[in-house]
């Protein structure tokens, strides 16, 4: 992308996830790892509501939920439930943002990630670069796809240091419907 | 008289000592031939199959789940990964016989204790031959005894189905770590549980259609 087509896209992404109040959606998820004959794949519900509660449901082949919410991370492993509160690690803060900035796309922070930007015919590509050397060991690139008539993300590639990479896809988006908070309730 | 008295109280604390030290595995089992020289474990030994399981770990009291994968990669070797439900890998070891190495491991769990007990636990579920030195037997199960450095492995089969269905770990006198089996076609393990005696531990996992 040329600079002005970076800084053009980078203002829709933020005035779109600036007015997304809500977000609901589907996603597929595959974590493809070279020595396996077949990726695995798990599939759910994500639903977020600003600025920063967030719950994210597997349904299939299992269910287990995790929910984001007032610096606490609730889970729910097929009925065992349990909390963690995430104090001051810097590591699950890191995690956590960039699970939301993930899902609303506010992820162009120059200060944690060398960020490089990229078009195709269907989609604006951000490829993020952590910096931080902690999540480093995590995460080698992170790809947003975002679609271009949404400007929302409807793709997400974290590939891991040993090149392994988990895919996630979104499907049937809808932004600004109602969600009530008690979806964020474990 | 007194002398007989005494040599039948030596005895009898020899043979209650003796008894309380026998591991408890096989009590009421009686002793038979040893019918085959190795016993084969089924469940994880077909190179074609990826095993996926969510696995759920309880740990004094702590509860928390990954997905727990395995992979034969060839005649010798496994290979055991475990990631956090969004994909992140948190330990990566390969297994080949009697050798352990960590490919991967992230900083909060690499700790010798842990390693240590994640690689007995693993190589415990992955080995494939066991050496028979004794059989057991009782109405429902077939019991084979293995040795295992000072240790012994004792490995349940279902009469009924011939399905491995238990393996039990123990010293001479005490057992430390048992697993059970659900399986549905004798091939495959539905369901395994890893439970730990001496520590509050334990993994379960269950297979996950993929």
């Amino acid at each position: 992308m040329a600079d002005s087509e970076i800084s053009a896209f980078k203002n829709a992404v933020n005035a779109t996830a600036k007015n997304t109040k809500t977000l609901t959606t589907d996603f597929t998820q595959s974590k493809h790892m070279d020595f396996l004959s077949k990726d695995i794949e798990t599939s759910g519900k994500m639903n977020f509501k600003a600025p920063n509660m967030l719950q994210w449901q597997y349904v299939k082949p299992y269910q287990y939920s995790i929910i984001f919410k007032n610096n606490k991370i609730f889970i729910n492993d097929a009925g065992k439930k349990n909390n963690i509160d995430k104090g001051n690690s810097k590591m699950f803060d890191k995690l956590n943002k960039l699970i939301v900035g993930s899902v609303n796309g506010n992820m162009f922070d120059e200060n944690e990630f060398t960020i490089s930007y990229f078009k195709t015919k269907d989609f604006n590509i951000t490829k993020l670069l952590p910096k931080d050397a902690a999540l480093k060991k995590y995460v080698k690139q992170m790809e947003l796809y975002f679609d271009k008539t949404g400007n929302t993300v409807s793709q997400v590639k974290m590939i891991e240091p040993s090149n392994d990479y988990t895919k996630i896809i979104f499907k049937n988006k809808v932004i600004n419907a109602k969600i009530d908070d008690s979806v964020f309730n474990n | 008289m007194q002398k007989l008295m005494i040599r039948f109280s030596i005895t009898s604390i020899l043979l209650l000592v003796f008894a309380s030290c026998a591991v408890k595995t096989f009590k009421d089992f009686d002793k038979t031939e040893v019918t085959s020289e190795i016993y084969k474990s089924p469940y994880f030994s077909d190179k074609k199959e990826d095993y996926v399981y969510k696995a759920s770990i309880s740990v004094y009291g702590n509860n928390f789940g990954g997905i727990f994968i395995v992979k034969k990669t060839n005649e010798t070797t496994h290979r055991a990964v475990f990631t956090t439900e969004f994909g992140n890998t948190l330990f990566d070891f390969e297994i080949s016989g009697n050798d352990f190495k960590v490919n991967h491991i992230i900083d909060e769990l690499n700790r010798k204790i842990l390693i240590n007990t994640l690689k007995r636990d693993f190589m415990l579920l992955l080995k494939e031959d066991f050496q028979v030195s004794e059989q057991f037997e009782n109405e429902s199960f077939k019991v084979y005894k293995s040795p295992d450095g000072k240790r012994y492995n004792y490995l349940f089969e279902n009469k009924k189905d011939g399905k491995l269905s238990k393996l039990v770990h123990a010293t001479k006198s005490k057992e430390k770590i048992i697993i059970e089996y659900l399986s549905e076609n004798n091939t495959l393990a539905d369901k395994i549980v890893i439970q730990h005696k001496n520590i509050k531990l334990t993994i379960e996992l269950n297979k996950i259609i993929n």
